[in-house]
């Protein structure tokens, strides 16, 4: 019941914040819809025409996740940065549940905000492209749930890393460019970014989406190395974040930025 | 009464990043907090006051010693014992300033896991007695200090905890406000009877809620004393006598040997004598010198002492205090 609460209460100021600071969400919104546009007209003018429309598809769904995996993954590391900023990140570690509690609440209010920005671009990018995805929601959100965890695990990274040294802002700059890799490098050319967070996800849910597939479709032993890979960073991450924690309140930089 | 706070031989050191100069923030600070003790903890800035209360609410890890809440030691079950706590950091910024007043009662009941279904008549409550229903669909952002003081105090309120502890409440703060909460801090003292421990550089603040005080300086306790007791020990023996007439030469050259840091003032019809006694005794002592030579006392006044000159003397080290 105490986690229900806290799911709620952090749910429901996530929601809030991002109604009262609804300008910023739009332009990221229109930022992330521009940078498909980028990609539809590079692909209209300079791709091969024989593929054009397998190259658009995979470049909306890899704008998309981009875009949802970006804001997710960066959030609980930009969370600390601008709690510390408020000088509310000590009020926060005065919860008997834990921040890394706090976060994950966070977090999954935040994702499923995400989530529903994330369908607004792919209607919005298939609308402008006239290319119609399958979305197959029934296949989709169990993977994307499973991807979701390993996310988290390297959010909590970056939070810990954020705790820490608080100005990870250029950090965050470049990283944003190295998950545009990961997201848009299909693993037919380099497999072993199977292991990273997320690729392998992200791979799986671009299938379903591309050839319209069921979730019986999918081996097993693809569900298994997906689990495998997120269970690993969720728990490195949270291992990390506490370890950061631990050395935050011994040298007294929580309260600092 | 039954301990609640036990903090045994604490030690804080910090490393300055450029120099890698060590500072020594608390050293060796050791002391009992008992349930339903108001406790004062004041001290210069830079005494130390700050990073005890951090170290009470587990957000600094003491170097050495230990800290135990309600028997839960801070440092190996910071969260069991973290249930006990509430508190109101220094600075203003103990609330979130994009959610309204009522948003931010809720969310931090939130963030201790409870609904706003369980805090609801309590947030009312709250509301009213911080006078602060008026503004509950305001953003933070949009209050005064002071508002936003007494909804921060609200807010640690709201948590429901026996302990709670207010770093510097009312700094900051203009006089009516200050006053204003002061009255809220006696209300609370007076009908919730929880332990709570003040870090202040208020001394009215002090005075009026505290039933003991520790003044820390240099990092370490140098009074541990009921705040009565302080009081009665540097009031009773401070007194300015008023003479008829001037002291003569021997008188003074008297008063001077038996005590050095009496001092003097007068004219030709009056003379004020202030003095401080080491021990009462001392004066009959007093008296003889007087009347050695005939002087008329006209009036004997005990000097009243607040606590901020309680405080001065035991800081600046101008009195002498031997720890009980």
């Amino acid at each position: 019941m105490q986690w229900l609460n806290l799911l709620n209460a952090n749910f429901r100021k996530e929601y809030i914040e991002m109604k009262r600071y609804l300008p910023n969400t739009l332009a990221l919104l229109l930022t992330f819809y521009i940078i498909f546009l980028a990609a539809f007209f590079g692909i209209m003018f300079v791709g091969d025409p024989a593929s054009f429309e397998a190259n658009v598809q995979y470049s909306i769904v890899s704008v998309a996740f981009w875009s949802l995996t970006l804001m997710t993954m960066n959030f609980i590391g930009f969370s600390v940065v601008t709690e510390a900023m408020r000088g509310t990140l000590e009020q926060l570690y005065m919860s008997p549940m834990g921040v890394w509690k706090i976060m994950l609440t966070r977090i999954v209010g935040q994702f499923s905000l995400q989530l529903v920005m994330m369908v607004i671009l792919l209607f919005a990018a298939m609308l402008t492209s006239g290319q119609w995805l399958s979305l197959n929601p029934m296949t989709t959100i169990p993977i994307l749930t499973l991807t979701m965890i390993s996310i988290v695990g390297v959010s909590f990274m970056i939070a810990g890393l954020a705790i820490i040294v608080k100005q990870i802002q250029a950090f965050l700059q470049i990283f944003q460019f190295v998950l545009m890799a990961l997201v848009f490098i299909p693993l037919s050319v380099a497999p072993f970014l199977a292991f990273a967070p997320f690729v392998k996800g992200v791979d799986m849910v671009r299938m379903v989406m591309m050839e319209n597939l069921t979730l019986s479709a999918i081996p097993l032993a693809d569900f298994g190395f997906l689990l495998i890979n997120s269970m690993i960073y969720f728990i490195l991450g949270l291992f990390v974040f506490h370890r950061c924690e631990k050395l935050a309140m011994k040298k007294g930089l929580l309260g600092q930025y | 009464m039954e301990k609640i706070i036990e903090v045994r031989g604490i030690n804080k050191q910090y490393v300055k990043r450029k120099t890698k100069e060590v500072i020594t923030a608390v050293n060796d600070v050791s002391f009992d907090v008992h349930r339903g003790e108001v406790l004062g903890l004041l001290g210069p800035n830079g005494a130390g006051k700050t990073s005890t209360i951090k170290m009470i609410c587990g957000l600094l890890q003491a170097d050495a010693g230990s800290i135990h809440i309600n028997g839960l030691d801070i440092k190996k079950k910071r969260l069991k014992a973290l249930k006990h706590i509430s508190a109101v950091l220094e600075g203003n910024r103990n609330l979130y300033w994009r959610l309204t007043v009522r948003e931010n009662l809720e969310y931090f009941a939130g963030n201790r896991g409870l609904s706003r279904k369980d805090v609801k008549e309590q947030v009312e409550k709250l509301l009213k007695q911080f006078r602060l229903k008026e503004k509950e669909n305001e953003l933070v952002n949009g209050l005064s200090r002071g508002m936003q003081q007494k909804l921060a105090i609200a807010v640690a309120l709201l948590a429901n905890t026996e302990v709670i502890l207010l770093d510097e409440p009312t700094l900051g703060l203009d006089v009516e406000i200050s006053y204003e909460l002061r009255e809220i801090l006696k209300m609370i003292v007076k009908e919730e009877k929880r332990t709570i421990i003040i870090s202040s550089h208020d001394m009215p603040v002090v005075q009026e809620l505290c039933d003991r005080t520790i003044i820390i300086n240099k990092g370490t306790v140098v009074v541990d004393e009921k705040v009565e007791n302080l009081l009665k020990l540097f009031e009773t023996r401070a007194y300015s006598i008023k003479l008829g007439g001037t002291l003569s030469v021997a008188q003074e050259q008297q008063l001077l040997v038996k005590f050095p840091l009496c001092t003097y003032e007068g004219s030709s019809h009056e003379t004020v004598v202030n003095i401080n006694l080491e021990k009462s005794e001392d004066i009959y002592d007093l008296f003889d010198i007087f009347k050695a030579e005939g002087t008329v006392v006209e009036s004997i006044d005990r000097t009243t002492i607040d606590f901020e000159q309680v405080f001065m003397e035991i800081v600046k080290g101008e009195k002498a205090y031997a720890m009980a």
